[in-house]
């Protein structure tokens, strides 16, 4: 009898635990098959020269945009307060330009989110390997370089859950 | 973290960006009287539980204006002022995957059915006229996706193109739902649906 009493509490504790990761996972973020990353390999607004691989360790926000898009102009300034909450050396955030110039994304950055330096992915064929779901939209990489997460659509990305979801993300590394 | 604060704006950068906004606010303060100098939209939706979907004919002067501004060579533009844009938005509001197929979709008059301009033809004509990569995938990804797998409350949004039609026409959509595609289809159809035509009311 102890040892059923064992085992239902033990079902029991693995339910609940399980129902505590799927809690973590806010709506409109789903679970992707862990693939690894596309290559990518772009420089800066200011021409500093940047690549994916090099962020492997840690957890990395890549995040696709362009200045017509509406979404984008909403989201940009939730990343740059989330980005000043998240302040933290297991967690890079790369906000890839789709196939604009440097004027029109620094005019863009300079308004909604003047701290954050966008890659450039001038002709837009980083973007096309990539296949995000349309403008703007995120991948999260885990720390051995593998697409774990996609956000759909535009997102608040200073509110609590995914905060929350962040840091446990950071956290658990 | 990854972040760089621009600390030291030159002068050049700094009256640059106060033209942008001076700009900006220019074209907005003009777009609203415009806006205000028009009828609303007509914008055709058919909401229910599951889904909600509108569609948004476009004028030829809106859509050149909007490549335009993006830097878009004039051939380009003469181009996409021959066609008519309906820019389509369907959110799934269900908690199962509704499929974008638009090779299911149907375009239909009354002289019979119409071909849409796909990505196909579109890729054609930009080799043809040498477009810049850059332009390549910036009206791409203002088109509507060939296929999207719609997970539960995803939205998706971009133009449909077709060539100009004098007439109405009629918007037949099918969508499958499930991962696998083997839940209820959904029928959709618009009736009555007009290309946008500029100094008119759409």
């Amino acid at each position: 009898m102890n040892r059923v009493r064992v085992i239902l509490l033990a079902v029991c504790c693995y339910a609940a635990s399980a129902a505590s990761d799927e809690a973590a996972i806010p709506r409109g973020i789903i679970v992707l098959p862990a693939d690894e990353a596309p290559s990518l390999v772009l420089k800066d607004l200011d021409g500093k020269p940047f690549d994916l691989k090099a962020q492997r360790g840690h957890w990395v926000f890549v995040h696709f945009w362009a200045s017509w898009c509406g979404p984008c102009r909403k989201e940009m300034p939730t990343i740059q307060q989330m980005a000043d909450q998240l302040k933290s050396d297991k967690f890079s955030i790369v906000l890839v330009n789709t196939a604009e110039d440097d004027d029109r994304a620094f005019s863009f950055m300079g308004i909604v989110a003047p701290e954050l330096t966008p890659l450039m992915d001038y002709d837009g064929q980083t973007t096309e390997r990539w296949q995000p779901r349309g403008l703007p939209s995120t991948f999260l990489i885990d720390p051995q370089g593998r697409r774990r997460f996609l956000a759909l659509g535009g997102r608040k990305w200073d509110d609590p859950e995914y905060l929350g979801f962040l840091r446990h993300l950071i956290g658990t590394q | 973290m990854r972040l760089q604060v621009r600390t030291k704006l030159s002068d050049d950068s700094t009256s640059r960006l106060l033209r942008t906004g001076c700009l900006m606010a220019l074209c907005l303060m003009l777009l609203s009287a415009a806006a205000l100098a028009q009828d609303k939209p007509k914008r055709p939706t058919v909401e229910n539980d599951m889904f909600r979907f509108s569609l948004m004919p476009r004028t030829a002067e809106q859509m050149a204006g909007f490549y335009e501004g993006r830097g878009f060579p004039s051939a380009a533009l003469q181009l996409i002022k021959q066609t008519c844009f309906i820019t389509a938005v369907f959110r799934n509001k269900s908690d199962r995957v509704i499929w974008l197929e638009l090779d299911n979709w149907r375009i239909v008059t009354a002289q019979g059915e119409v071909k849409r301009l796909d990505r196909a033809y579109w890729k054609q004509q930009w080799q043809r006229i040498h477009l810049p990569l850059a332009d390549q995938s910036t009206f791409g990804w203002t088109l509507l996706p060939e296929v999207r797998d719609l997970q539960p409350h995803e939205p998706v949004g971009g133009n449909l193109v077709l060539p100009p039609l004098q007439q109405p026409f009629t918007l037949k959509a099918f969508f499958t739902t499930g991962k696998d595609k083997r839940g209820t289809g959904i029928n959709v159809e618009f009736r009555n649906i007009q290309c946008a035509r500029d100094n008119k009311p759409s």
